[in-house]
């Protein structure tokens, strides 16, 4: 690849994806391989941020991996999920995170964290009406603008949404949704938000399969993320085991019944 | 029917050369210099929002001298292909070196067969870490590459600055010291450059992927001042 100059009528401008299209080396995909999915993740507004919550499960015909790690951050200040095929989700955030820092270093301004949830529309549409890979992202994050968290979902077309509760993505979503539901307030504290939306997965891989629950024998528990005005940052592995912990304990104490109650 | 007149490459060669130098010379220059932690660019741009300077990638660098137009479009095709290669390889894969020579072909090909020569100097330094070496590699308007491992001066008075730079230096110093140095350098003994007209930025390794940082005018003013 040679140096990738453009005549000024031709030129991609700041976006990493149009470069692509532009050298002719956006991907084709193949059809009718079967592949794994990853499921379970949930985002919700707190004071002051969001908080996510993923499962680390990679389903196929068997569970496929243990460990994926289905949050990443897409910037300091954004944090991108997947649900879906696990290739493409993951292929998907690395778009995600090259394009943002693409055009910011062409640009020398960041994109808002708007600007970022609508790039990934056409990137969404695109695959899933061309491909059998089907990717559902969510993107959170903290809007340095408006000084607030922000949660956005899609559609399978690529219709972008803002919501101002939560959002959920993945199989899971049935178990997931109805714990926030009852659960979610208005301006919690990043401690309550992290507390719910790690019970909203637990409900989630205690009752689908390919949502992973808590993994007491491999010692590998759903990820769980904060971003606010300080950034992305991830619960520590102690911190996310101590919130599972608890919430297993209490199950445990009595005898698998959530007890009527949020616990 | 007419004829071209015969010009010899000798003189054609000195024409497009004086063509270049003349241009580049109408701007003003920047230094770019190794610290004890870091590289540190310094340009003389009384602009705040048209940057000489600019991060490339994770640990690379760009600075450019001449006319804006010619340097950015350079910049632009330098970030598409750090880019380009981290995602279809991986972001180790992506070196200074590489870049500096797809800058220099493109540079010898305008210089010899464009319509007229780029009128600008650019800069490609780049952070070394255990894979690779810190370098400065510095590309004339006419295409040739030189690597300095120390220090490089870029623009009209290219020449002056070098040996002003030179003759004080002591070698590698803390930032504070190195941006002394290298503001005395750029200013000369008769002038000084208020921290508003200058633009700074640095490589260095602060604990994440992303090495490039610009400094802000309360940053370079606190250290020029101290």
């Amino acid at each position: 690849m040679g140096l990738p100059l453009f005549s000024v009528q031709e030129d991609p401008g700041p976006s990493f994806v149009s470069y692509l299209d532009a050298k002719g080396a956006s991907m084709t995909l193949p059809t009718g391989v079967d592949s794994p999915h990853a499921t379970t993740v949930v985002a919700v507004r707190a004071a002051g941020g969001v908080v996510l919550v993923g499962d680390r499960q990679a389903t196929g015909a068997y569970i496929a991996s243990r460990d994926v790690r289905k949050i990443e951050a897409a910037d300091r200040f954004t944090a991108i999920a997947i649900s879906g095929s696990a290739a493409m989700g993951m292929e998907f955030i690395r778009m995600a995170q090259l394009s943002f820092e693409h055009y910011e270093k062409m640009t020398g301004s960041s994109l808002s964290l708007e600007g970022k949830a609508n790039y990934l529309s056409p990137l969404i549409q695109r695959n899933n009406l061309t491909t059998p890979f089907l990717v559902l992202p969510l993107l959170a994050g903290y809007d340095v603008n408006r000084k607030r968290g922000r949660v956005f979902e899609y559609d399978g077309a690529g219709g972008c949404y803002e919501r101002g509760d939560f959002v959920v993505i993945g199989s899971g979503t049935p178990f997931a949704e109805s714990a926030l539901r009852l659960g979610f307030r208005d301006d919690m504290s990043i401690e309550d938000a992290v507390e719910l939306a790690a019970l909203a997965v637990y409900e989630a891989g205690d009752n689908d399969p390919a949502t992973g629950g808590p993994d007491f024998v491999r010692n590998i528990f759903p990820m769980i993320v904060t971003v606010t005005d300080e950034g992305f940052s991830e619960l520590s592995a102690e911190a996310t085991a101590t919130t599972f912990r608890t919430i297993h304990e209490r199950r445990t104490a009595t005898g698998g019944r959530p007890g009527g109650a949020l616990r | 029917m007419s004829m071209p007149f015969y010009v010899s490459p000798e003189q054609l060669t000195k024409d497009r050369a004086e063509f270049a130098q003349k241009g580049i010379a109408r701007g003003r220059s920047m230094v770019a210099t190794t610290y004890d932690n870091g590289v540190l660019l310094v340009a003389e741009n009384p602009s705040a929002s048209l940057n000489k300077i600019s991060e490339i990638y994770d640990r690379i660098a760009f600075a450019g001298v001449g006319k804006y137009n010619e340097f950015d479009r350079l910049r632009e095709a330098g970030i598409r292909w750090a880019d380009g290669t981290g995602y279809t390889y991986s972001r180790e894969d992506v070196d200074a070196r590489a870049l500096a020579n797809y800058y220099a072909q493109y540079l010898g090909a305008m210089f010899a067969e464009g319509p007229k020569p780029l009128e600008i100097e650019i800069l490609v330094a780049q952070l070394g870490n255990e894979l690779r070496p810190t370098k400065l590699y510095h590309l004339a308007y006419e295409g040739t590459i030189t690597d300095e491992e120390r220090f490089a001066v870029l623009g009209g008075d290219a020449d002056t600055i070098k040996q002003r730079f030179a003759d004080t230096d002591t070698g590698a110093s803390d930032l504070r010291g190195a941006l002394h140095h290298a503001v005395a350098a750029l200013s000369g003994p008769d002038r000084s450059i208020p921290a508003t007209d200058l633009e700074v930025a640095v490589l260095e390794d602060r604990g994440s992927r992303r090495t490039f940082v610009r400094l802000t005018d309360e940053v370079v003013g606190e250290l020029l001042n101290n």
